[in-house]
């Protein structure tokens, strides 16, 4: 049995190093505990073993695979090391075209977090608020995001894109990214401080939200699937929704009255 | 004293919540280039929902009008000069500004604006325009904007509109000439035809001059123009509602027709019933509307055995026509053609798209539909597979439709498939 420590996040390079050594040195996947460090508190942890030496040999594998491997990489679950090794190795020994097995059940719990991430993905570009401070002199925006992944790398581009001419940075619990419209620099050890109170268009903004709800429909569970409570904590507009929601009856009433029905 | 802003805020922004066209469409990808000035993007789908209200609705834009005074009196609308609502006006550089703030701060995509007429429909779209430009040519923005554009305003007026906006759109309103002169008397319905017919002509017209000239001619309401209309308020039924739905699309080829379901106002005109109309029934429409669209259904089939030409609030119109059809089934989903896998209830584009791509390397079997996740107890009656065809007494039995009965509930939410 080997313990191979990953201790970056999400840990691809230092994945794919391990991978390759083990590969060439024949180590089959059950020989491989992946450790990383938020597991050192365990009863059952032990140190890592030294990896198995480098070899000049090469092999390759399909874009497919590095797709699909950068991709698993930003799960949060840390078994995605370990259902990676097994991926590559079943491609190496048994079956070069394992991926398209869609009902493979490695395949498919790597899919699943491949979907997840996507999502995760996508929803940072949705839900994340900027609010704006002055640094030095100028207008600089900062959010604080809580992803389920990490998804912070592969979300960059659209805050690159969309707020190119503005000076930003986003802050996750595991990384936080900077940018001063050249360029970005992540920063592995994100400080939740900068983030200031307040933004005065906030408020406008909660102000907004409450206004364009209508209180002669609601409809909880359409929100909560495209909104799921998790997400909350990003954005400001959520603390709002339990009141919309148990004034919203009488509203309607107040509504109904004034306009002379009898409904 | 209250914010000024936040409280003009409240009523412009409530004012305009009874619209129905609420998400941004496409309009192409846009975005500042390196070393360009400006802020903002189009990612090229529709628009990202940056949250949701708890009324389940996407809240994608600024959708705010740029006043709620009015000199119309159209009884349905809450803004009508005769009513007692709060009024608000915003300023150019207001509304500007709210747009820029929101935007920089990840809330929104865009604009969408519309406005009570004041003065004159020139005065008003001049304003609106004016914004649209300052936005375009101040700031450079590279978000979405929707212009909802004054139908009787001047045709410069409405050109310029489409030099800034990504759509452009002219509500309706009323689905018959009859219910307009009714309800908003002083709307015309040749003149809000006759700006969608200029529109369209524009539109085309930039489009193609694309491939003639070597320069790219200026952008002109990129993302098509779309309108909306009140049903509900009168006794029109649904097959006429259709009718001119289908005659707009392929009229003026819009790209979208927003049905939206009567429900009482604040402070109503006398003239309006006192009862929302059915939600179900907006619904309905809209799934009719789709079926139209791209399941290459025809108004006659959808209406074919209704009662007086209103849809079936019960069933979705996919359902109630295989209902009403069951000679046609059950289909044979290793030989079909995908126009009869598309009258199949519960399969939509995508799956009728799989199931055809699927059967060339194999026959499908029940197993296969399982795993494609398919809602099978619907399926059931009408399809057959290798190793499975429906019971014969199934399609025939009185209790299909009592079995086929969705659950009200789900039904709601479930788009037409
Ligand atoms: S023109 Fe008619 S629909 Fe538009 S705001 Fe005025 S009253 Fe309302």
């Amino acid at each position: 049995m080997i313990n191979i420590m990953i201790d970056t996040c999400p840990g691809f390079d230092q994945w794919r190093d391990a991978a390759r050594r083990c590969i060439l040195n024949d180590i089959p996947p059950d020989q491989i505990l992946w450790k990383t460090p938020d597991q050192a508190q365990d009863s059952l942890f032990t140190a890592a073993d030294e990896l198995p030496p480098d070899t000049p040999d090469e092999f390759s594998v399909s874009k497919d695979f590095i797709d699909l491997a950068e991709t698993v990489m930003c799960h949060s679950d840390n078994a995605r090391f370990d259902i990676l090794y097994r991926l590559l190795w079943r491609i190496r020994h048994d079956n070069k075209n394992l991926l398209k097995i869609k009902t493979d059940s490695d395949v498919m719990a790597a899919t699943k977090m491949v979907k997840a991430v996507r999502r995760d993905a996508y929803k940072i570009t949705a839900f994340l608020r900027f609010r704006e401070i002055e640094l030095d002199g100028r207008e600089h925006y900062i959010a604080w995001y809580e992803p389920d992944h990490y998804i912070l790398q592969r979300a960059i581009g659209f805050f690159k894109t969309r707020f190119r001419n503005m000076n930003w940075s986003i802050l996750t619990p595991y990384l936080s990214a900077h940018w001063n419209g050249q360029s970005v620099y992540f920063d592995s050890t994100p400080d939740k401080s900068l983030l200031p109170e307040q933004d005065d268009f906030e408020d406008y903004w909660l102000t907004y939200y409450a206004s364009i709800f209508n209180p002669a429909r609601p409809k909880k569970k359409a929100m909560l699937t495209q909104m799921p409570k998790k997400y909350w904590k990003n954005m400001p507009e959520t603390r709002l929704i339990p009141d919309l929601l148990k004034t919203a009856e009488a509203r309607t009433k107040e509504m109904i009255k004034k306009s002379g029905g009898g409904v | 004293m209250q914010d000024k802003i936040k409280t003009k805020l409240e009523i412009l922004a409530d004012a305009a919540k009874y619209d129905a066209s609420c998400a941004s469409g496409t309009a192409g990808k846009r975005s500042a280039k390196k070393g360009e000035q400006g802020i903002g993007s189009l990612t090229g789908g529709t628009g990202i929902c940056h949250s949701f209200t708890p009324d389940g609705r996407c809240v994608s834009l600024l959708k705010i009008l740029m006043t709620n005074y009015c000199i119309y009196d159209c009884h349905y609308c809450i803004n009508r000069a005769s009513s007692n609502v709060r009024r608000a006006r915003f300023t150019v550089q207001e509304v500007v500004d709210l747009t820029l703030n929101f935007y920089k701060r990840n809330y929104i995509e865009g604009l969408f604006l519309s406005s009570g007429i004041i003065k004159s429909p020139d005065y008003t779209m001049e304003s609106m325009v004016r914004i649209a430009k300052s936005l375009r040519e101040d700031h450079h923005f590279k978000g979405y904007i929707h212009l909802k554009t004054i139908p009787n305003a001047s045709p410069e007026l409405q050109e310029e509109a489409g030099l800034y906006a990504d759509r452009l759109s002219i509500n309706v309103e009323m689905p018959t000439e009859k219910g307009l002169n009714t309800y908003a008397p002083e709307k015309k319905l040749n003149e809000i035809t006759g700006a969608m017919g200029k529109l369209d002509h524009k539109i085309t017209e930039h489009k193609q001059s694309k491939s003639y000239s070597g320069k790219r001619p200026p952008r002109f309401a990129p993302g098509g123009q779309s309108t909306q209309m009140i049903v509900g308020a009168d006794d029109t039924d649904d097959k006429i509602i259709l009718g001119s739905s289908v005659s707009l699309y392929d009229t003026y080829k819009l790209r979208r027709v927003y049905y939206s379901a009567f429900s009482p106002i604040p402070d109503a005109s006398i003239i309006l019933p006192l009862k929302p109309a059915p939600l179900v029934r907006e619904h309905r429409l809209y799934q009719a509307d789709w079926l139209l669209r791209f399941y290459n259904f025809n108004l006659d089939e959808i209406l074919q055995g209704t009662i007086d030409n209103m849809l079936d609030l019960d069933f979705d119109p996919k359902m109630a026509w295989a209902l009403r059809n069951r000679h046609e089934f059950p289909v044979n989903l290793n030989t079909a053609d995908k126009h009869m896998i598309l009258r199949v209830p519960g399969i939509g584009v995508q799956t009728a798209n799989k199931i055809i791509s699927i059967r060339r390397y194999r026959t499908l079997r029940w197993e296969d539909l399982a795993k494609m996740r398919l809602p099978l107890d619907k399926l059931k009656p009408f399809i057959c597979v290798l190793d499975y065809r429906p019971p014969p007494h199934l399609l025939d039995s009185n209790h299909l439709s009592q079995l086929m009965r969705p659950s009200q509930q789900l039904e709601l939410f479930g788009a037409a498939t």
